[in-house]
């Protein structure tokens, strides 16, 4: 028999920061929203926000524009910053495509 | 996604729900976000990633056996394929050995961390490097070229975390300056954007470079990248500057755009994503001066089309890659051209009336553009396709033909410039490809 070994090429990654821990329940929690507003999220996180509202009693759902909206403005790190000032328990971020 | 918060440290996984690309688009139904709507209160309640840390850095060996190497050989092919690493073209398995012989190339420690490659974050080493090229049927010497190439894809400033993931296609072009292009083989004239056996390092180089994209970046098509074509990811882009038919006074790439000494080795990277051949000359019986503006023009022309990706590189990259053969160069030098006076020409020639951007929607991607200087661009009209004359990259480079000239579509926020460095051995890395490969001088080529 012919042996051949050759190396894995994919590297290695390196995990530097848990993610985010869950809640224990939604009911009465603050959740915020961030939209990059493509891909339909005009219309999809809305929706979204109407269904928690509807299942769980005392859940505050931020609206849309809560926050900055759109590619450009999400990922700035003062959007982060107003997010964690806003004092939400959780955040939802859409649409990825 | 899974590669985006690799990126960002945390494990690969994501608390997502995904859907098929129907419900987002124009008009659509969307229903389905009420049918599965408790995987959304799941998410937020009950997810975890499933994930196990390996050892950062370190490449693990794997095994195949067949009865005869034939047999071996075909086994680690299939291997490379089902494990989502190779590219649909056989490849060399990267072999301890053959490793050991390409890292010969390097001018740094073998597990000298070049960085973490995006969006994924695998971790980049000197090793990492030489597996893919040696996957990708490289030598040795081409992997100074290639250290140098991964350093600039990885500069924060070269934007590649979205580019490897985005739909527009885009792919990396590879330009080198300086004596190391001829001593490696590598193209600058006839068919230098390939394939060409008598000058083959291009080749593996943009190969290898694609293998790292995908199996350390995570680009993997549909998967890690939205990129709808992917045109040009086979090998990528990578040639040399023809220096020898610069005309007198015109200054090499690497010394124009990032100041490098001439005669030192370099490279310069850029994001594209279109290819196409322009042709250039005239064809009845036009004067030099003529010829030469009718084929500006016609090179301004190709460049002034409203799609909108030289929206990425307006302020500080570039719209593109104009090549143009350097028998054309020596032409229009001694009618008084520079590439100072083709930018110029090119920037205002390819401008767009507004009235054209606006039947096809264009202001709106201009208006939405992060960078305050392209939402402030709409305000001129005709509309310039960048900033600034320097922004356009021109590399005399092609066969010496008047004929054609060649437009690589920008998509690409920054140039980024790499000296390229070689081992105190270099020297006789050169001595052993001429043993292998022939003389490598031009009197050797057909």
């Amino acid at each position: 028999m012919v042996k051949l070994d050759f190396y894995d090429p994919s590297g290695g990654i390196e995990v530097t920061q848990p993610h985010a821990p869950r809640l224990d329940k939604l009911a009465g929690k603050r959740i915020g929203i961030v939209t990059n507003e493509q891909w339909q999220a005009f219309r999809t996180l809305p929706l979204l926000k109407k269904l928690f509202e509807q299942d769980f009693p005392g859940i505050e759902m931020l609206p849309i524009d809560a926050f900055p909206q759109g590619n450009a403005l999400i990922g700035e790190e003062d959007t982060a910053k107003l997010i964690k000032k806003s004092g939400v328990d959780a955040v939802i971020v859409g649409n990825a495509a | 996604m899974k590669n985006a918060v690799s990126g960002l440290g945390l494990a690969p996984d994501a608390a997502m729900i995904t859907f098929p690309i129907d419900m987002f688009l124009p008009g659509s139904d969307i229903a389905a976000l009420e049918k599965r709507k408790q995987e959304f209160y799941d998410a937020l309640t009950q997810w975890k990633p499933a994930f196990a840390q390996a050892a950062p850095g370190v490449s693990p060996l794997v095994s195949v056996e067949g009865a005869t190497y034939e047999e071996a050989l075909d086994k680690a092919n299939y291997l490379l394929i089902t494990n989502l690493w190779g590219d649909g073209l056989p490849l060399w398995p990267a072999t301890k050995e053959r490793v050991d012989r390409i890292i010969r190339g390097a001018a740094l420690p073998r597990d000298h961390v070049i960085g973490k490659f995006p969006p994924r974050g695998g971790i980049t080493t000197v090793e990492t490097c030489a597996i893919a090229l040696a996957m990708a049927g490289g030598r040795p010497e081409y992997l100074p070229v290639l250290v140098a190439a991964v350093e600039a894809f990885l500069d924060p400033e070269s934007n590649a975390e979205q580019l490897q993931a985005a739909s527009g296609s885009a792919y990396p072009v590879v330009i080198v300056n300086g004596p190391i292009a001829k001593q490696i083989r590598l193209n600058s004239g006839f068919g230098c954007l390939g394939p060409d056996p008598q000058r083959p390092a291009g080749a593996s180089i943009g190969r290898a470079l694609r293998l790292i994209q995908q199996n350390v970046g995570g680009a993997l098509p549909g998967i890690g990248a939205m990129a709808n074509y992917g045109g040009m990811r086979y090998t990528n882009a990578v040639f040399a500057e023809d220096e020898e038919n610069l005309p007198r006074g015109w200054l090499p790439h690497a010394t124009e755009r990032h100041g490098f000494a001439q005669d030192s080795n370099s490279i310069s990277l850029v994001f594209a994503n279109g290819a196409i051949n322009i042709r250039r000359r005239g064809a009845k019986k036009e004067t030099p001066e003529e010829d030469t503006l009718q084929g500006m023009h016609r090179m301004a022309d190709f460049m002034r089309t409203p799609n909108l990706t030289n929206l990425t590189g307006y302020e500080k990259g570039t719209p593109g890659v104009i090549m143009i053969p350097g028998v054309v160069a020596q032409t229009m030098a001694r009618l008084g051209w520079t590439k100072r006076s083709m930018r110029e020409f090119f920037f205002e020639h390819s401008k767009i009336p507004l009235a054209d951007l606006r039947r096809n929607g264009g202001p709106a991607w201009i208006e939405i553009d992060a960078n305050p200087r392209v939402r402030e661009s709409i305000e001129h009209d005709p509309w310039p396709i960048t900033l600034k004359p320097d922004n356009f990259v021109i590399i005399v480079a092609g066969g010496g033909h008047p004929t054609n000239s060649f437009w690589l579509q920008g998509y690409s926020p920054r140039v980024i410039g790499r000296e390229v460095r070689v081992p105190e051995s270099f020297d006789q890395l050169l001595v052993e490809a001429d043993r292998d490969l022939g003389c490598g001088s031009d009197a050797c080529m057909i």
